[in-house]
């Protein structure tokens, strides 16, 4: 028990230390694993494991997924991007989806806030306010 | 018809026109009730999630990277991975008279297959309780209708007085004979079309207790024909422990609503110890730090602000009132275990039920020594006051000295006759359950056994004294039984009435 709460501590503050200016660095993230596991002090597959789900929610954090029934051409695409950044701040990350369940519209989710336009959302909204 | 279509077609474009901001996260972990869910940021403490199908969830741990929530509903139904929203509202149950004669579960569903419940107003689960400014100290009473209570540990309107005592000592069974009393009361009041009483409604909570004894419970109440007054929140063994643990929270709403509409109503949490058992386990599952007996440091707050909610309001608030009954089951007659001490400071009083006078026959088994009420007193009906104001003390001396008297027989006059009355008037406060005695009546029969016309009734005859005076009283001096209830006082004029009828129903008494 005590070992995984400082191990939990240790993989906040290393993670800490990965960032300049505010943002997630790659390089550092690299260097900070590549030195914990040649060193491999105590506990060191338990400060990884946190480590590394601290990175995945991180990632998450700051990576912008956007979902549409069919791929979005590239002035959409570039359009989203811009209002993207003027909300959230610059060094989103970028992952667009195609998917047709959508039906039409997009999906845009953020860490975990969700913009759902999509037909198929509001269809599903529409049945749960006629079922409530 | 055309209300329908309207309300489908704004629906419809409700649905159509915006696009949903909603703040999401995802399932890591799921089980005994309980899930871990990564995301959330913007989830608020006790807020309700939606899972899906049908679940839903409330937000009780905040930390840093998940929210621990506990499940609401079927719980098989949620998955790993699986989406969580926030909905930005706090849980609620239905509230209203609809829910009178209803069985309901924590969140106000019916239980009883009498179709949906029609209630159209509902109340946070959680709430505040009346501050300082909107009470008042209680001054109206609960007729329980039971003898020793309402002579000598009188209930108010508005306190919350605790039953106490190992099992099967009959502790549930004060709290079903106070409810077929009420509805006996609302009952006569509205036949009589007496607009100044105030009718009682009741909620019965089960926490944690057998379906059998749930549905033994609800069978009493509609054979004696209170179900009619009465909300049943039912959250049994097999139910979760987040369904137990909220039960308390769910009924106390239900009777806020009573208490806010400026009626009166009762509820009785039958038992808390089990709602700390429950909350033990929630509190264990989400990996909170436990304390003493490992419940978990919150455990006192739990209990103290449940009973906090019960309040008698003041006249500019509504005048309404919420009455608790709360039930704590003990160990072995432990009063100083965790969860007794920590009700018993929090309530106005407690009814301790002791198993060594149950089996000697003493029904309803209440131990006067430590029994109290710490405020009923001020709400007593005075000609109650007028005969019962001595029997508590007079019963603890008899207490004393037969236990000193089982030493030796050479006792002197005084204290043969203290015995002899004691004797009596433990007699006469026994009473077969689910059979509450009319306020008149009880003081009727304490007025008699106090002026010495019990004295020379055998003790094994005391009881079918007691039935042929009752008798006598109800058939051929209702009058007189009306005049005492009516004045709830007794005068000279009344005394003189009361002490002929007695007088005349002893010379025929052989």
């Amino acid at each position: 028990m005590k070992i995984s709460k400082r191990a939990q501590a240790d993989a906040k503050s290393l993670l800490r230390g990965c960032f300049a200016d505010g943002r997630l660095d790659e390089g550092r993230v690299r260097r900070a694993v590549a030195l914990l596991l040649e060193k491999k002090p105590r506990g060191y597959l338990a400060v990884l494991a946190h480590f590394q789900r601290r990175l995945r929610l991180e990632i998450q954090r700051s990576t912008a997924i956007i979902q549409s029934a069919i791929p979005l051409s590239d002035a959409l695409a570039a359009r989203v991007r811009t209002r993207l950044e003027a909300a959230y701040g610059a060094g989103l990350q970028f992952q667009f989806r195609a998917d047709p369940a959508w039906l039409g519209g997009l999906r845009i989710q953020v860490g975990s806030d969700l913009h759902d336009g999509t037909v198929r959302g509001r269809l599903e909204r529409l049945q749960e306010s006629l079922s409530a | 018809m055309s209300n329908l279509l309207r309300e489908i077609e704004e629906q419809i474009a409700g649905a159509k026109t915006s696009v949903a901001r909603h703040n999401v996260g995802v399932v890591r972990q799921i089980g005994d009730g309980v899930a871990k869910i990564e995301g959330l940021t913007d989830a608020m403490l006790n807020e309700m999630l939606d899972f899906g199908s049908g679940v839903i969830g409330l937000a009780l741990n905040l930390e840093e990277t998940e929210v621990g929530a506990i499940l609401i509903g079927d719980c098989t139904l949620v998955r790993e991975g699986q989406e969580v929203r926030t909905t930005g509202k706090l849980l609620q149950v239905p509230v209203g008279k609809e829910l009178l004669g209803r069985v309901v579960n924590v969140l106000g569903q019916p239980l009883d297959g009498k179709g949906p419940v029609a209630a159209t107003a509902s109340y946070p689960v959680e709430k505040i309780a009346p501050g300082i400014i909107r009470r008042r100290s209680v001054n109206q009473p609960v007729q329980t209708g039971i003898m020793a209570i309402d002579a000598m540990i009188p209930i108010g309107r508005g306190q919350r007085e605790l039953i106490i005592g190992d099992r099967s000592t009959g502790k549930s069974t004060i709290g079903i004979d106070t409810i077929i009393n009420q509805a006996r009361l609302n009952r006569e009041a509205e036949a009589a079309g007496d607009r100044s009483y105030r009718p009682l409604y009741c909620v019965y909570v089960a926490i944690g207790q057998k379906q059998s004894n749930i549905a033994r419970t609800i069978h009493v109440l509609e054979q004696n024909d209170a179900m009619a007054y009465t909300v049943v929140v039912a959250a049994s063994a097999s139910d979760s422990a987040t369904n137990q643990y909220l039960a308390p929270f769910a009924g106390c709403a239900m009777g806020e609503w009573f208490m806010d509409n400026g009626m009166d109503a009762l509820i009785i949490y039958d038992d808390l110890s089990k709602h700390a058992v429950a909350y033990r386990q929630v509190s264990l599952v989400l990996k909170r730090p436990s304390g003493r007996e490992a419940y978990p440091g919150d455990v006192f707050y739990l209990h103290s602000r449940l009973l906090e909610r019960a309040a008698r309001l003041d006249e500019k608030y509504g005048n309404g009132s919420l009455t608790a009954l709360p039930i704590i089951e003990t160990q072995m007659g432990d009063v100083s275990a965790y969860i007794p001490t920590n009700v018993i400071s929090i309530t106005d009083g407690q009814i301790f039920l002791e198993t060594d006078l149950f089996y000697q026959g003493v029904r309803p088994a209440i131990s006067v020594g430590i029994s109290v009420s710490r405020v009923g007193s001020a709400a007593q009906v005075k000609a109650m006051k007028q005969v019962a104001g001595r029997i508590k003390l007079d019963l603890a001396q008899f207490r004393e000295l037969a236990a000193f008297a089982q030493f030796g027989s050479d006792l002197d006059e005084k204290t043969r006759a203290q015995i002899e009355r004691g004797k009596r008037i433990v007699e006469v406060f026994k009473q077969p359950q689910y059979r509450p005695i009319p306020v008149e009546v009880q003081v009727a029969v304490l007025w008699a056994v106090q002026n010495a016309f019990f004295d020379d009734v055998a003790v094994e005859r005391i009881k079918e004294c007691q039935d042929r005076l009752t008798d006598y009283l109800q058939t051929r001096q209702a009058d007189l039984l009306g005049r005492i209830r009516r004045e709830k006082a007794l005068g000279d004029d009344l005394t003189a009435s009361l002490k002929a009828a007695v007088t005349e129903f002893k010379s025929a008494f052989k």
